[in-house]
């Protein structure tokens, strides 16, 4: 677009002056994170937060990875993320493949099943699955984390594997079948690789979901060392009151993980969203 | 360092374990169907495939579900049948009220602005040279998690009394332009809106990334077209453009209301419902864990769902419409 044109159109340029100060404006709470983290907290305490900062040190990052326990919080999230979403994504994989593939009675029913079940709200399942834990002995253990992370992702990642399968052409497992290639061998070895890109996009939102859980993480867990770090920032957040810094930095420790797989994997995120969302 | 590395091994060993076991039972699945006469086996296999997922489905979604709804007729400890009190307590308690008016609130602004918000970002990033840098800014804080966010936001909205230096950001411009400061999550004349602005923070990107893919997909030639004809930009937006994403801002604006209906974390860590700024969600958490009332907490839970059930509906009618075109 030449210069000429754009400003001939004042709705463009009010346009592109909107866009600035929106961006600008969703920065602006990752900045002051930011810069607050490297400050120390007596110094924006006397000086307010508009002043130079007088030190600039990475000490409450080491707070908080130390003695704040990040340390131990930010692997357990990925002890706890990524059997979910294997698992998910395996179960969620093959049912779909069934659904996509299959005629048998009850297809449609239990299709959109899992439709509405994607969209069930998670407080009708707390005290029951709270409960159903504590009966299966899994209280305040990984697994029982993991077991519920899985089942209840379950519904969405079918629902949209099995979309996304039905696009594939049904001629080329026809040729499979027609060579004697079994069932389960057409969905591991033609189906799978064929979903990569959907399988990709689910991967990285997934990731995303389960690490950023907070709520199942307190209800399904107890002991401090199995916590993660969702879990473990609100701890930090009753321990530091008085040092802010401390517990920015934690929060900004906690979010990276998630923001590198949404910095490298963005394409994928942003498809899986699509994919749920129009399909 | 050593315990991180056996713990990071057992994860391994666990997650190895675990797919090596259900690949296991899908096989033995399958080589069971194999077994069965060749005319039974097409009927059968689908349900091998499935039966692991609904079981699963079953125990861990349909029958907390059920649960729910039968100890919402139940008093405080389950023990004695109360008929329908808990859905009246639900229905026209004071500190219902609050949190039904609140999530209206929620509901209105926050679909109102992330949805706006969203398409016109969407429309004005469509036509700039920085677009996939505007667009990651803004769709930046879904990486991020409620806790984290409400964390960082906390400190935005710091708030000191008016004689010390402020720490938040917000006070501090405020200050700065000769005001005084404002308790952003204290005062109940803006405290809600200070907690919706973080939903609206976390989830126009979600919006704008939708709205975005739905104009790219409307055919160059529609618009080229129209231009030639020598209709306006402006025209052209709401006469072809709005047209044919109506469906795809809809999908979005639903999704975005069942957020605000159900929202929970950014008021349980920012507020914890105090001083006026309760959402349904927050109060069952409540009357469940610190009040230990099942009966209240799991009627609060049914009226969600039952809000949440129309939308549902529609969705399902919509997907049925389409698997109809197929």
């Amino acid at each position: 677009m030449s210069a000429r044109r754009f400003f001939r159109s004042p709705w463009r340029t009010a346009g592109y002056i909107l866009l600035v100060i929106v961006t600008l404006l969703w920065l602006v709470p990752f900045g002051q994170a930011i810069l607050t983290s490297f400050r120390s907290y007596d110094d924006i305490m006397i000086r307010g937060f508009f002043s130079l900062p007088q030190t600039i040190s990475l000490n409450s990052y080491r707070e908080a990875w130390v003695r704040g326990g990040l340390s131990r919080y930010l692997p357990n999230s990925f002890i706890i993320t990524l059997p979910s979403l294997i698992l998910t994504l395996l179960f969620s994989s093959l049912s779909a493949y069934a659904l996509a593939r299959f005629r048998f009675p009850g297809n449609r029913a239990l299709y959109f099943l899992y439709v509405g079940g994607t969209m069930l709200p998670f407080q009708v399942l707390m005290l029951p699955v709270f409960r159903l834990t504590n009966a299966l002995g899994l209280y305040d253990t990984y697994w029982g984390l993991i077991a519920f992370h899985t089942a209840f992702q379950l519904g969405f990642c079918t629902f949209l594997l099995r979309n996304y399968m039905r696009t594939v052409p049904g001629e080329i497992l026809e040729a499979a079948r027609m060579d004697g290639c079994s069932e389960f061998r057409i969905w591991w070895q033609i189906m799978m690789p064929l979903t990569l890109p959907a399988l990709a996009a689910l991967a990285t939102l997934e990731f995303t979901w389960i690490f950023n859980d907070y709520l199942w993480a307190i209800i399904l867990l107890r002991s401090d060392s199995l916590k993660p770090v969702t879990a473990g920032l609100a701890t930090l957040q009753g321990q530091y009151v008085m040092d802010w810094t401390v517990i920015v930095a934690g929060a900004l420790l906690a979010t990276i993980p998630t923001v590198i797989v949404f910095i490298f994997l963005q394409r994928y995120f942003i498809e899986g969203l699509t994919l749920g969302a129009t399909k | 360092m050593s315990e991180l590395v056996s713990q990071v091994l057992a994860t391994l060993a666990a997650i190895l374990l675990g797919v090596a076991g259900i690949a296991g039972l899908f096989l033995g699945l399958d080589f069971l169907v194999g077994l069965l006469p060749q005319r039974l086996q097409p009927r059968v296999r689908p349900w091998a495939y499935i039966g692991p997922a609904l079981l699963i489905l079953g125990f861990y979604l349909v029958y907390p579900t059920l649960q729910t709804l039968y100890l919402s007729f139940f008093d405080a400890k389950s023990e004695q049948f109360v008929g329908l009190q808990n859905y009246l307590w639900t229905l026209t308690s004071p500190e219902m009220r609050i949190a039904f008016r609140n999530n209206l609130l929620w509901i209105v602004l926050m679909t109102t602005f992330s949805v706006g918000l969203g398409l016109v970002i969407a429309v004005l990033v469509d036509r700039v040279r920085y677009e996939p840098l505007a667009k990651s800014v803004i769709f930046l804080p879904m990486a991020i998690s409620f806790v984290g966010a409400s964390v960082i936001w906390r400190f935005v909205y710091a708030y000191k009394p008016a004689n010390v230096p402020q720490i938040g950001l917000l006070n501090a411009v405020i200050v700065a332009l000769g005001e005084r400061p404002m308790g952003w999550l204290v005062d109940t004349a803006v405290n809600n809106f200070a907690l919706i602005a973080v939903g609206i923070w976390l989830q126009t990107g979600f919006c704008m990334v939708i709205l975005s893919a739905a104009l790219k997909a409307i055919p160059r030639e529609i618009l080229e077209a129209a231009r030639v004809d020598g209709a306006s930009e402006w025209r052209i937006f709401w006469q072809i453009t709005v047209p044919m994403i109506g469906s795809t801002v809809a999908v979005v604006a639903t999704t975005v209301i069942i957020n605000a209906l159900k929202a929970f974390d950014i008021v349980f860590v920012m507020t914890n419902g105090t001083r006026g700024t309760e959402v349904i969600a927050n109060r069952m958490y409540k009357e469940m864990f610190s009040f230990l009332n099942f009966g209240r907490a799991s009627a609060i839970a049914v009226i969600l769902l039952l809000a949440i059930v129309p939308v549902m509906a529609a969705n399902i009618r919509r997907f049925q419409a389409q698997e109809e075109i197929r």
